[in-house]
């Protein structure tokens, strides 16, 4: 058994899982604080790489510039999802946010593709073909700033569910809305600001991911079922959950893929989720709202 | 009374004109012009329309201008069956081209053999087309774009001459495509008594080749043969640059969607490729051919605009022969085919109305695509 | 004489649909027809599990796609008649739906929701990956049914085939089924206290549906001669989805005329495939906005306004 190659394997899966952990955690917050599957995450996912392909080739942003201001942009993006669509929906309507936000997701996918059409695009940076090298394992550049960026993301999301009020009250809600509602926590405000968050993470995602990967009107769709597969792995609103089990599905499609057929990792995913339903529906870490 | 004369020879010249003007004739075409292979399917068209477009400058086809009449498959069987249906319901046109995706294209084959209508395919690849027409099969299909079997066949033969034929490695899309070339390499190497060094598929629309290219890395292949297309070419032959992969390329490689700062690099300086068409031909039909594009679409040709175009030429060149733009003698006359093509072979259809025309092999040499090999498939 | 209306209207169409052939010989205007029936069995058995039981349900898709690629298989590997793997078909689909439906049902429906999600998801990437199985994106072609080459012979079969389907989905949504469905899709509680099983019926819905799906899927795939990962598309669920809504999701007729419109529609419009599935996702958003309860239910309320008034 080649220990180099395991490594590498294990090192690649942990940053395609860390990139899978960026756009599940915030599908998770959007349904441990809402109850809303979010159809259109995948979409925001797309538009953050979209806008960016736009700010580096039109505005000549910087690399850095240009994740900042598509995140910022992006939150400001979830203000207006969560007023338009999201406030007017109840706490039963799980049908209903479903369609809602599948039809958000047709709509600009489709939009997208009329607009943009579906030829690639290429966001370039300087640093995009460069790699990093630790003895024989090696990581490219991109993606190096990619772990970096999502763990402090990570770390910050962290910090505001835990050491701040208004995290307090977004845990108390994911917990029980009429309790929440009890002590005095305004759900509207603090799903506002859940909402705000989820979208800037997948906006971040798109941004920060843009210049890896072609981008093109088409590129949610792939990544947003398999964050549905890793939400339900980690239990449903279990944000830690659900980064946990990105890192995991990362490195377990990883380590698939480099001893048998790489088609198989793809429905590792689905599999896994299937299973967990069926075995431990509260997710593989527990603490989830039980679906 | 000369005023009334005079509007009497008007109306009268007039009305020869109108009844002088023949009806245009008119040609099907399914494309992908939306979804993933919307890029193909736009090329393929701007082929035809080129090819369209030059012989209607020159008077037309029989003294009639020709028309077609493009519609939108989405590379889907489904929708490509009852697109060309609904085209040949009204039993206006006389041919039909293409419809780029394989898959399509074996499920229209039997709707225009029931409505006796020939098709032409100048990007679908399968070999299962060709496979089962002419002799003992659809007598209504001719394909002019050469099998993969024979493009391969080509490839290989050139690097055996040059030492190179051992120990490739294979990385190919998951469709029919990619299936193909792998069997087509399988072939043309096991005749030479040599084997592929390694397989490994993709799906189609995958972002991340991290762990393939990974894999391929630790297999270590002396050479390895790609087989990808679009985006998924794109994002697999960044991500191999990126990760300092230096195995030289072989395949279908598409030298015209390589990132020119990856060619100018010059690590990709010894990679072959075989395709039916490149635009660095140097012939002096090619380079006319490349310009009336250029000025009629804003933008170089690739390999689907010149099959497109090229088989466009056949099929003209057959209506002409036929001497009344009916499909039944259509067809008989693309059986006689005899056309020069602009890569300087003569395109004529085998027994299972397939053509062979040249084939051309391509190095990279100083962070340039040089021509190396023109042969015949 | 209300009681026999429908049934005597509906065979009384089911004739009209059959003698189309013999009107017009256009292949297209018969591809239409074939596209209308499939879509008309589709929704409605959407509508069976989604509007009438109150399961949102991405799995209709699915149970099409493997009644199709059964069928295929069992017809292209085994030898089989088409006639024994058409049943096979559907009794595979049912089998996946009843197998879906009960692990994530005593879960909760919004499990449900998303297995049979991942499941249509799954059978996707199934479909391309297991290439020894199914050849994978190259598909299967070459599915003739013999005696059935004919276009028109082929429409009429697949017209009785809804026919039949349809009557059996009407005769079982006007019977007590249909009415225990509609209790539990309105209050489960008060409907289990009345001795209802809701696990039982929404099983007994699924099943039905899955096995009308795998029919028309079997059907639809020897119709186009050529079987491939596509028969899974999410555009299928997507059309199946407005029609049902637009349809009035627990209207039967609703639904059924929906499925007329929205397989004509587009086709005449000639809408490129993105400005229609734009289309879709609009009145899809406007449709959750404003009227959950669909064109189906705008009739309906109107008809109860008038009967109110009319005393």
């Amino acid at each position: 058994m080649d220990g180099i190659y395991l490594l590498q394997l294990l090192l690649n899966g942990l940053v395609i899982g860390v990139i899978y952990a960026l756009i599940a955690m915030g599908l998770s917050l959007i349904f441990g604080l809402l109850g809303i599957v979010n159809f259109a995450h995948g979409e925001f996912y797309m538009l953050g790489a979209m806008l960016s392909f736009f700010a580096v080739t039109d505005l000549h942003f910087s690399y850095w510039t240009t994740i900042l201001s598509v995140t910022l942009v992006a939150s400001a993006a979830g203000l207006l999802f969560y007023h338009l669509f999201l406030s007017s929906l109840r706490q039963g309507d799980f049908e209903r946010s479903i369609l809602l936000t599948l039809g958000i997701s047709m709509v600009l996918q489709n939009g997208g593709i009329f607009l943009w059409t579906v030829t690639p695009r290429i966001v370039p940076t300087p640093y995009s073909y460069a790699a990093v090298t630790f003895g024989e394992l090696q990581i490219p550049v991109l993606r190096l700033f990619t772990l970096c960026i999502a763990t402090a993301a990570f770390l910050a999301l962290y910090v505001l569910l835990n050491r701040t009020l208004i995290g307090k009250a977004m845990r108390g809600l994911s917990h029980s809305r009429h309790a929440a509602a009890m002590v005095g926590i305004d759900h509207r405000r603090v799903a506002r600001l859940a909402v705000m968050i989820g979208i800037a993470l997948s906006g971040l995602a798109g941004a920060t991911l843009a210049p890896v990967y072609s981008v093109q009107p088409t590129m949610g769709s792939a990544f947003v079922f398999k964050a549905f597969a890793i939400v339900i792995i980690g239990g449903l609103g279990n944000i830690l959950g659900a980064a946990l089990a990105a890192i995991l599905l990362g490195i377990v499609e990883s380590l698939i893929g480099g001893f048998l057929p790489l088609t198989l990792a793809d429905a590792a995913g689905f599999v896994g989720m299937i299973l967990v339903l069926l075995f431990k529906p509260e997710g593989l870490f527990g603490r989830g709202v039980r679906v | 009374m000369k005023r009334l004369m005079m509007a009497a020879v008007a109306s009268a010249l007039l009305a020869a004109t109108a009844m002088a003007q023949p009806s245009p004739i008119r040609i099907g075409s399914t494309l992908p012009l939306t979804g993933n292979l919307a890029f193909f399917g736009q090329h393929s068209r701007w082929g035809t329309e080129l090819a369209v477009a030059e012989a209607n400058a020159l008077g037309g086809v029989l003294g009639r201008q020709v028309e077609v009449d493009y519609q939108d498959n989405q590379c889907n069987p489904a929708v490509g069956v009852s697109s060309v249906t609904r085209m040949l319901s009204d039993k206006t046109e006389v041919a039909l081209l293409d419809g780029v995706c394989s898959s399509v294209i074996l499920a229209i084959m039997p709707v225009v053999q029931r409505a006796g209508v020939p098709l032409v395919v100048a990007n679908g690849s399968a070999t299962a087309i060709a496979d089962a027409s002419g002799v003992g099969g659809n007598k209504w299909t001719f394909k002019v774009n050469p099998s993969d079997a024979s493009l391969v066949e080509a490839l290989v033969g050139w690097l055996q001459q040059n030492g190179n034929a051992d120990g490739i490695g294979f990385l190919g899309e998951d469709t029919d495509f990619g299936r193909a070339g792998m069997q087509a390499f399988e072939q043309a190497l096991g005749r030479r008594g040599l084997k592929l060094a390694s397989v490994d598929y993709y799906q189609q629309g995958t972002a991340d080749f991290t762990t393939v290219l990974t894999k391929v890395r630790r297999a270590n292949p002396k050479s390895l043969a790609l087989y990808s297309v679009g985006a998924d070419f794109q994002n697999l032959i960044r991500q191999y640059f990126g990760m300092g992969l230096t195995i030289p390329l072989t395949g279908r490689l598409l030298t015209d969607q390589i990132p020119p700062e990856i060619l100018a690099s010059g690590r990709l300086n010894g990679a072959t490729a075989v395709q039916p068409y490149t635009a660095e031909i140097d012939l002096p039909a090619n380079h006319a051919f490349i310009a009336a594009f250029q000025k009629m679409h804003g933008a170089p040709p690739n390999l689907l605009s010149y099959e497109a175009y090229e088989t466009t030429r056949v099929l003209l060149d057959a209506i002409s022969r036929s001497g009344i733009a009916q499909p039944g003698a259509i067809r008989d006359a693309l059986q006689t085919t005899k056309l020069h093509s602009i890569l300087g072979a003569e395109i004529e259809f085998d027994d299972h109305n397939l053509a062979h025309n040249n084939a051309v092999i391509v190095m990279v040499r100083d962070g340039k695509v040089q021509v190396v090999g023109l042969s015949k498939t | 004489m209300t009681a026999f209306r429908a049934p005597a209207l509906g065979i009384l169409a089911w004739l009209a649909l059959l003698g189309v052939p013999l009107l017009t010989g256009s292949e297209y205007l018969l591809d239409t027809g074939i596209a209308i029936a499939t879509f008309a069995v589709l929704s409605t058995g959407l509508n069976l599990i989604y509007g009438y039981t109150g399961l949102l349900s991405f799995a209709q898709v699915a149970f099409f796609g493997l009644g199709g690629y059964c069928a295929a298989l069992l017809v292209t590997r085994l030898d089989f008649s088409f006639w024994l793997a058409l049943p096979a078909g559907a009794v595979v689909a049912t089998l996946a739906g009843l197998l879906i439906g009960y692990s994530s049902l005593r879960l909760s429906r919004h499990a449900f929701a998303i297995v049979s999600l991942s499941f249509a998801l799954l059978c996707g990437i199934v479909s391309r990956d297991w290439v020894s199985l199914t050849r994978g994106s190259m598909g299967i072609p070459g599915l003739s049914l013999p005696g059935f080459d004919d276009p028109a012979q082929m429409y009429r079969l697949m017209v009785t085939a809804a026919a039949i389907l349809l009557a059996a989905f009407y005769v079982l949504l006007s019977s007590r089924l249909g009415r225990a469905l509609r209790a539990i899709k309105l209050n489960e509680p008060l409907a289990q206290s009345q001795g209802i099983d809701p696990l039982r019926y929404k099983l007994l819905a699924i099943g039905v549906s899955a096995a009308a799906s795998g029919v028309m899927g079997a059907l639809f795939v020897f119709h186009l001669s050529i079987v491939d990962p596509s028969v899974f598309d999410f555009y299928y669920t997507e059309t199946m989805l407005i029609m049902v809504i637009l349809g009035g999701a627990g209207s039967f007729w609703g639904v059924i005329g929906a499925s007329v419109v929205f397989s004509i529609v587009p086709d005449l419009l000639r809408f490129s495939s993105d400005l229609r599935l734009m289309l879709y996702g609009v009145v899809l958003v406007a449709a959750m906005l404003l009227f959950p309860a669909g064109f189906g239910g705008l009739l309906q309320q109107r008809r109860l306004a008038r009967w109110s008034t009319q005393r």
